[in-house]
């Protein structure tokens, strides 16, 4: 890999000084040059067969997939100048390549599972869906060391393509996880992001959709749940260049023992994407008076004929819920479970299939217990 | 020896400070059904909150046995697993907890085992049917969205579904359309001549007699500024519909 590369990642500064009242990780000060890499390597892929459906290692992709490839290879993530984004370009050491021909519809999902061990992991999963196809992707990031994982997810969709995209980020409570994941849609393309921050002793992600061409559906669904000494730093940025264009934004999260999390939820809307409809709700839930949380959302409206919206809350579990439940018979900790796994609920159901919901709901229970 | 019935002697409670409850006398027997009636701000609710337990209200003395068990001393899921259950004015909306799941968890809580999930499934669908409920509402969110009938309709699938041994019903015949009241009332009935519900007692509390049509009280009791101030029949309800509680506050106040 060129270290000139390297270096120039290195230099980049993280732009993630806010939100953060609690916050005292400094993610600049976080030493990316002493990481021991893992040997290059492909991740576990399981697709479905399909017609033209390609779903191969990054080796396989630029041997026998150049053109397609190469065009899309970084066209998404490599516009953002993102410090973390950098680092896994410049020392990306496994990946995935999935390809969608035009109209074929994979409903059953493609599988990709990052496993950490031996040495640090810089993935990099990039996802094209030729005009009118559509396909959903599960990537699941797990670690059977506590080696940092630092990858790219990217979606490049043409006209009328949709894609759902779930990552389940559930690495060893010592690690520590950096992702950048964005897409870019095309005309009347609809792009789902679904993200699990589970594991990891320190999670900082970004998601980004940038809606470039009009009639586009984006969703960004997300949860985090940090607890003991978990960190956990999320961005979503959903950018509204061109009009006729809408997105929803829904995060949930909650933080217990001494968790502690910031959310930024960027809705921007240029000052000439007139139509464009977007809404951000974001909620979170302190379990416990040492965890915080540091919600922040963050509307930018250059356009007058939109339709934005956005909600945002920050509690601890309401007593009137309990109090409901326990004179059902139901034992106050239950209770307090029952409340704690519902508020995760509406979003956990947009991920895609019941396995995957069922062991979210499990990681949720787990951290609960 | 213990002493069947919901025996309340002497009970004060405060909210916020202010006493609501002025030492309050009422037994509830077994398989019976008591009316409480009184002024809005009078302490129906304060008095169902003290005896299921809600951290809000202050119980400052007196005496609740359940069936002979010191009620006041268990927390709230014993007093649910004790027999006692609260039909609310204001049920809460529970996000994300679906109406089958909270269902069965609570008839895991008060009868453990006794149901298997294919026989609880049958059992609740018997129950909704009877209150005109359609099926789609085990998948929603507890009463998230649910219009203030649905909520009712929901309190009284609870009821049906947990069997309890006594039940107050706190105003659930308030905001319900004619046909939503009788389904209630039906509801009531059936468990009342249940083998599970025969010897339930109740206690209803309510501002208007149409309820009482389908379900005929025992006694009927009334509150003023947190104290049962008369008792009577039936009739006792008709006459708080033609008067009001005006000359029921003149001649109690005589009295004290
Ligand atoms: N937390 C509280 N702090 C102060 N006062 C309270 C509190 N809760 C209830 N109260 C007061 O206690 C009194 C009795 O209230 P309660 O809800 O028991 O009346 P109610 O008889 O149920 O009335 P309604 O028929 O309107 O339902 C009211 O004056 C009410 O304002
Ligand atoms: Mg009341």
């Amino acid at each position: 890999m060129p270290s000139a590369t390297l270096d120039k990642a290195l230099e980049l500064r993280s732009g993630r000084e806010r939100p953060g009242q609690f916050w005292k990780i400094d993610l600049d000060a976080i030493d990316f040059s002493s990481l021991k890499a893992a040997a290059p390597s492909d991740p576990q892929i399981a697709a479905p067969s399909k017609p033209g459906l390609i779903a191969c290692g990054l080796e396989t992709a630029r041997r026998d997939h150049a053109e397609i490839f190469n065009r899309a290879f970084g066209s998404v993530t490599g516009t953002l100048n993102d410090k973390f984004a950098a680092l896994s370009a410049a020392l990306c050491n496994t990946g995935a390549f999935i390809y969608v021909p035009p109209d074929q519809a994979v409903d059953d999902p493609i599988e990709i599972t990052y496993t950490a061990k031996n040495g640090a992991l810089f993935p990099h999963t990039l996802v094209v869906v030729d005009r009118g196809a559509r396909c959903t992707v599960i990537e699941r990031i797990e670690g059977e060391s506590s080696d940092t994982v630092c990858g790219i997810a990217e979606i490049v969709a043409a006209e009328n393509a949709s894609v759902t995209y779930a990552a389940e980020q559930n690495l060893p409570l010592e690690s520590q996880a950096f992702f950048t994941r964005a897409a870019a849609p095309g005309k009347d393309a609809s792009v789902t992001w679904c993200v699990a921050e589970i594991g990891a002793a320190l999670s900082v992600s970004r998601i980004d959709v940038l809606v470039d061409q009009p009639g586009v559906d984006a969703h960004l669904n997300g949860f985090f749940f940090p607890r003991e000494n978990q960190h956990v730093d999320m961005v979503s940025t959903i950018r509204h260049n061109v009009g006729e264009s809408q997105s929803q934004t829904l995060i949930k999260s909650a933080a217990t023992g001494r968790g502690q999390a910031r959310y930024l939820g960027n809705i921007r809307i240029a000052p000439h994407a007139q139509g464009t409809e977007a809404s951000l709700r974001d909620d979170a839930l302190l379990l416990s008076p040492h965890a915080h949380i540091d919600s922040v959302p963050a509307l930018e409206i250059g356009a007058n004929d939109v339709k934005a919206f956005h909600g945002a809350t920050i509690g601890a579990l309401d007593e009137s819920l309990i109090f409901y439940m326990e004179s059902r018979g139901i034992e106050r900790e239950a209770a307090e479970k029952m409340i704690a796994l519902g508020f995760f609920e509406p979003v956990v159901e947009r991920f895609p299939t019941a396995a995957m919901r069922d062991r979210l709901r499990a990681a949720l229970e787990a951290k609960i217990a | 020896m213990s002493e069947r019935g919901l025996r309340i002697h002497q009970l004060r409670a405060s909210a916020g400070g202010t006493q609501i409850l002025k030492g309050i006398d009422l037994a509830v027997e077994a398989g019976h059904v008591h009316a409480l009636m009184g002024p809005n701000g009078s302490g129906k609710s304060t008095l169902a909150f003290s005896l299921t337990g809600h951290p809000g209200f202050k119980v400052e003395s007196g005496s609740v046995t359940l069936d002979g068990a010191d009620l006041l001393a268990m927390p709230p899921d014993k007093r649910a697993k004790a027999g006692l259950f609260l039909s609310f004015q204001y049920p809460a909306a529970i996000p994300g907890v679906k109406v089958a799941n909270f269902l069965f968890a609570a008839r895991q809580a008060l009868h453990p085992g006794d149901l298997p999930p294919a026989k609880f499934r049958a059992l609740l669908l018997e129950k909704m049917d009877l209150l005109d409920m359609d099926p789609s509402f085990m998948g929603r969110y507890l009463n998230d969205g649910f219009s203030g009938g649905e909520k009712k309709r929901l309190e009284m699938l609870q009821l049906a579904m947990l069997a309890p041994k006594y039940a107050i019903l706190d105003e659930t015949d308030s905001g319900l359309d004619v046909d939503a009241l009788r389904a209630v009332g039906e509801s009531v009935n059936a468990m009342r001549a249940s083998e599970a519900g025969k010897d339930t007692g109740f206690l209803i509390i309510t501002h208007y007699p149409r309820i009482l049509q389908y379900v005929k009280p025992d006694v009927v009791h009334i509150m003023i500024d947190g104290r049962i101030v008369k008792e009577g029949d039936a009739e006792l309800a008709q006459r708080i519909e033609r008067e009001g509680y005006d000359k029921i506050r003149e001649e109690t106040a005589q009295i004290a």
